[in-house]
């Protein structure tokens, strides 16, 4: 086997950061590498400079064994490398195949126009060689995120990629999803093309990859063999200390019924439904948690409960009192926190600082403010014992929230959310982006809430998370709840069955135990 | 140069990257990777997103002598280009010159400040743009491009008139009635603009129609309401032209130290108070937090408990309430009834906001600057000869160049990318930046007429 990629002694400086600290990596030909790393180690910065986006400050570059001086990502490109970005680049309004020819169109009459048939024939052929299931004719904005990632890797293939380098190409999709994006990896490197992803997931780099390289605080802290490792080793190498996977959790002790929806329609911007009629108890001192595929329901759900999309019926009761009607405001003030889908958008004002952002929700009530004025020294406090506990870096309350990395966000958001002493806690993907040690927290202060006697609802893509913090596991399917499990007998295979909407038939259901209308 | 090898480049080091223009502030490192056009425009962008107060008013007044260098040479070059009797210098060879940029710029600035009167005229217009200027920031700050701060100030000096008429007979005349009629006046304009302001708020969030087109129509609705009411109701029955009756003498905002000038000293530091007012109300309470959240990121305020419909109409409704009180106190202080002819204090006040950053508190060097310009420019074409044209040309100057690094703060703010993608991936302004050129560019074409500026 020779070697593909080898990254000697890479240093990559950014003001006051070392992103890369002469960095070696050795990537072997038809093989499947995974760059595994928490936020902020440097993975995609070392990507950057092999596809020509950065230039190195120190260190070479070899492709097939030729030194290489990428300026531009056109040098990688022609040297055979190529980037798939966590946000595609495509054009919406155009087809998969005028998408994956773009830039190399096959011509006629002369060069003058592009020739879309040989277009067509080219990306079925190529598709077809590779396993992949891509309508040439299909618009991009109609074709799912799965199908838009293997169109961004198509193109790269369509321009003579033979190095692929995809940075977190799971984080878009679902479980199924990820499992096909695997498959074509084996498809890949079958035909001796060699992939480098970017993870930040134990699972899915031992999942896909031979090879595991880690990196912590820009070095690379060791390169193993995804056989022969397990994931303690792994999320040691990446933490540089000992992490518990397993979160700790004692029996709940579940008093009344702190949340309870009933009958719950609601339906999305374009009027179409997406909750058919929910109904769902969650008691005092337990997690439920609510699995499905993203987009079957659970951002609708978690929206008419929190008070950001009006329900077409149905009730939403807080300890026993019907909130349905209270504006987001009532709620926030009645208690109840809520962790959002996307802290960019929702969760954090990205030109505030951390002293604003920490009041976000908390505007109109003591001790921040008598309802007029705000007690800035207050917030301050505030924001600075969210930064303490949470351990949000950089450490400083006036760095505005568009400053720090996706996972130091959400840990400030989750921080802000769960310092309101809270009854009742809506998370959705508390975790998404974060890395594997503060996972570790995040998971404990789930728990320490739920030890409180806090209603917790834990809405979650990750299956391993709901897994482990539920009490009980609602599992949602186009808009209704289909099962409510035990999330410590039932498996990974029923899980699944669930989740495209079939009930096996020995799924430990314990739908029965549900409280009634309270 | 005087070594024939010291190519262009080479200065920094020794060099070998082909490109480097000279600018690599690190001597250590190997040629900054991002040198490309774009890694460094990122990196000026960037710089001035997150210069600090100080810095921001250092890049003003840099901006502010560059303009002068700028507007110089073009003084020197017209001057080289027309003819004229007594050229301020001429050189053989070179051609004659007719124009002297010192005295120009001096002329400019002295006759801002002096005589007495030049300085009352300044600080009027300065008065006057303070409220328009907040009113247009206010809206700013929540996320809407308030354009109808002109008609929320017409209908509101109609309504000041109106007032303050209409109870004119019920008070004593003297200081008593004067503590009466102003706040009344003040009050009814601040009404009158603050319901003409909610509208287009109210229409925004209950009828999503777009503010910029909603509050633009509306001024031409509020010029024709208030023509018509004046001239088929309240016209002045002793006047050939449409006007309401006068306001009493003693309702009229006297003028302090400075005789026969239509300049109070009290609507001044009413106007100074208030750009305090705004600041603390934006900065210091949980509305200005709601109002900037809904600015910056509607989604977010939603998420954080903000009625953003309500503060829609509310944050309109101030915009408006302060072109209001600007309408108000023009009657007060300038016109003393409504008439015909308002000058284009509202459209003046977009420039005025946009040169402060839409900071209430940038908003008092914005105007003091704006009111300075009007009248330094009018003593110029008193004094020189220099052509109108001309003057109009160096005034664009001074207010483009002030403005430019404020408005690339706005389109850098939009063009930053996020976390760690990419360079250059996505960008791409948003409306308001746009909007913003537009005007930014727009403000000086305005006629520099002390009263004629009208654009209804």
């Amino acid at each position: 086997m020779s070697v593909a990629v080898h990254l000697a002694g890479i240093t990559k400086r950014f003001p006051g950061v070392v992103a890369n600290d002469e960095v070696d990596l050795e990537v072997e030909e038809g093989s499947v590498h995974a760059l595994l790393g928490e936020n902020g180690a440097g993975k995609t910065t070392l990507m950057n400079v092999l596809y020509g986006l950065y230039q190195p400050d120190g260190g070479t570059v070899h492709v097939h064994g030729d030194s290489r001086e990428f300026y531009t990502p056109r040098d990688a490109i022609d040297a055979g490398v190529g980037m798939i970005h966590q946000h595609f680049m495509l054009v919406d309004t155009l087809t998969t195949a005028e998408n994956i020819v773009l830039g190399h169109e096959p011509r006629k009459w002369g060069g003058l126009a592009m020739d879309r048939a040989q277009a067509e024939r080219d990306v079925r052929e190529l598709g077809e060689r590779y396993g992949f299931d891509v309508d040439p004719e299909a618009k991009i904005e109609d074709v799912s995120v799965g199908v838009q990632q293997r169109v961004e890797i198509l193109k790269a293939l369509y321009g003579g990629a033979d190095v692929l380098i995809l940075d977190e190409p799971t984080a878009v999709l679902t479980p199924q999803e990820v499992e096909d994006l695997f498959g074509v990896f084996e498809e890949l490197a079958a035909e001796d093309k060699t992939i480098i992803f970017i993870t930040h997931k134990l699972g899915e780099a031992m999942d896909a990859a031979d090879e595991i390289t880690v990196l912590r605080d820009g070095r690379n802290v060791g390169t193993v063999d995804a056989a022969d490792t397990t994931r303690e080793e792994l999320a040691e190498l990446m933490v540089g200390r000992e992490v518990l996977l397993e979160a700790d959790k004692e029996p709940a002790e579940p008093g009344d019924v702190g949340l309870s929806v009933s009958d719950l329609r609601v339906t999305d911007d374009r009027g179409v439904e997406q909750v058919s009629g929910v109904n769902i108890d969650v008691r005092e001192g337990e997690v439920f948690g609510i699995a499905g595929v993203d987009g079957n329901g659970q951002s609708e759900l978690v929206g008419a409960i929190t008070g950001l999309r009006a329900p077409e019926s149905g009730t939403v009761r807080v300890d026993g009192r019907d909130v349905t009607d209270l504006s987001r405001r009532e709620r926030i003030e009645n208690g109840m926190a809520y962790v959002p889908e996307d802290r960019q958008k929702r969760g954090l004002v990205m030109d505030f600082d951390l002293v604003e952002n920490g009041l976000l929700g908390s505007q109109h009530t003591a001790p921040f403010s008598d309802g007029g004025r705000i007690d800035w020294a207050e917030s301050r406090e505030h924001a600075r014992g969210v930064i303490e506990e949470y351990d949000v870096r950089p450490n400083d309350p006036d760095a505005e929230a568009e400053s720090l990395s996706g996972g130091n966000q959400q840990k400030f958001v989750v921080g802000r959310e769960f310092a309101r002493d809270p009854e009742v806690v809506v998370a959705s993907h508390p975790t998404r982006g974060v890395d594997v040690g503060s996972i570790e927290f995040i998971h404990e202060r789930i728990l320490d809430l739920r030890r409180a006697g806090k209603t917790v609802l834990l809405v979650s893509s990750k299956l391993d998370e709901v897994q482990q913090l539920s009490d009980r596991l609602g599992v949602m399917y186009e808009g209704e709840v289909v099962d409510v499990v035990d999330p410590d007998r039932v498996t990974e295979e029923e899980l699944g069955l669930l989740m495209a909407g079939q009930i096996p038939e020995d799924a430990p259901s314990i739908a029965d135990a549900v409280g009634g209308e309270p | 140069m005087s070594d024939p090898d010291d190519a262009p480049g080479s200065d920094d080091g020794g060099n070998p990257a082909p490109d480097t223009e000279g600018d690599d502030s690190d001597p250590d490192s190997n040629p900054d990777p991002d040198d490309s056009w774009q890694g460094r425009a990122d990196r000026a962008l960037g710089r001035l997103v997150d210069a600090s107060a100080v810095e921001r008013i250092l890049i003003s007044v840099a901006a502010l002598v560059l303009s002068v260098v700028v507007g110089a040479v073009v003084i020197l070059v017209s001057g080289w280009a027309a003819t004229c009797q007594s050229a301020f210098f001429s050189a053989p060879g070179l051609g004659s010159f007719c124009y002297d940029p010192v005295s120009v710029y001096r002329t400019m600035a002295a006759g801002a400040v002096w005589p007495p009167y030049n300085l009352a005229i300044s600080l009027k217009e300065t008065t006057l743009l303070l409220f328009t200027g907040l009113s247009v920031a206010v809206a700013f700050r929540a996320g809407m491009f308030n354009i109808g701060t002109q008609g929320q100030l017409v209908l509101g000096a109609l309504g000041t008139a109106l007032a303050v008429v209409w109870a004119a007979p019920f008070v004593p005349a003297g200081i008593v009635g004067a503590l009466v009629l102003v706040p009344l006046g003040l009050l009814a304009g601040a009404v009158v603009g603050g319901a003409w302001g909610a509208i287009p708020g109210a229409l925004k969030a209950y009828a999503d129609a777009n503010e910029v087109i909603t509050t633009i129509m509306l001024n031409f609705v509020a010029t024709g309401i208030a023509f018509t009411l004046v001239a088929e109701v309240f016209k002045d029955p002793e006047s050939q032209t449409v006007q309401t009756r006068s306001i009493p003498e003693f309702a009229q905002l006297n003028p302090v130290y400075f005789d026969s000038t239509v300049f109070s000293l009290y609507a001044l530091f009413g106007g100074l108070a208030m750009a305090g007012i705004i600041y603390w109300l934006l900065n210091g309470t949980a509305f200005g937090y709601d109002l900037r959240t809904s600015g910056l990121q509607p989604e977010a305020a939603e998420y954080g408990g903000v009625d953003s419909k309500r503060t829609m109409v509310s944050s309109m409704g101030l915009s408006g309430a302060l072109g209001g009180i600007g309408g108000a106190v023009y009657v007060l202080m300038v016109a003393s009834r409504w008439r015909t002819g308002i000058p284009s204090l509202g459209f003046d006040g977009i420039t005025v906001s946009i040169l402060a950053g839409n900071n209430p508190l940038g908003v008092i060097p914005a105007a003091l600057l704006f009111g300075a310009l009007k009248t330094g420019s009018l003593a110029i074409e008193f004094q020189l000869s220099v052509p109108n044209q001309l003057v109009g040309v160096l005034r664009g100057l001074i207010i483009l160049f002030v403005a430019m690094p404020e408005f690339f703060r706005m389109v850098g703010r939009r063009f930053r990318f996020r976390e760690d993608r990419p360079v250059a991936t996505d960008g791409g302004g948003g409306s308001s930046a746009d909007g913003v050129s537009g005007s930014a560019t727009d403000g000086p074409s305005g006629t520099i007429d002390n009263e004629g500026g009208d654009r209804q």
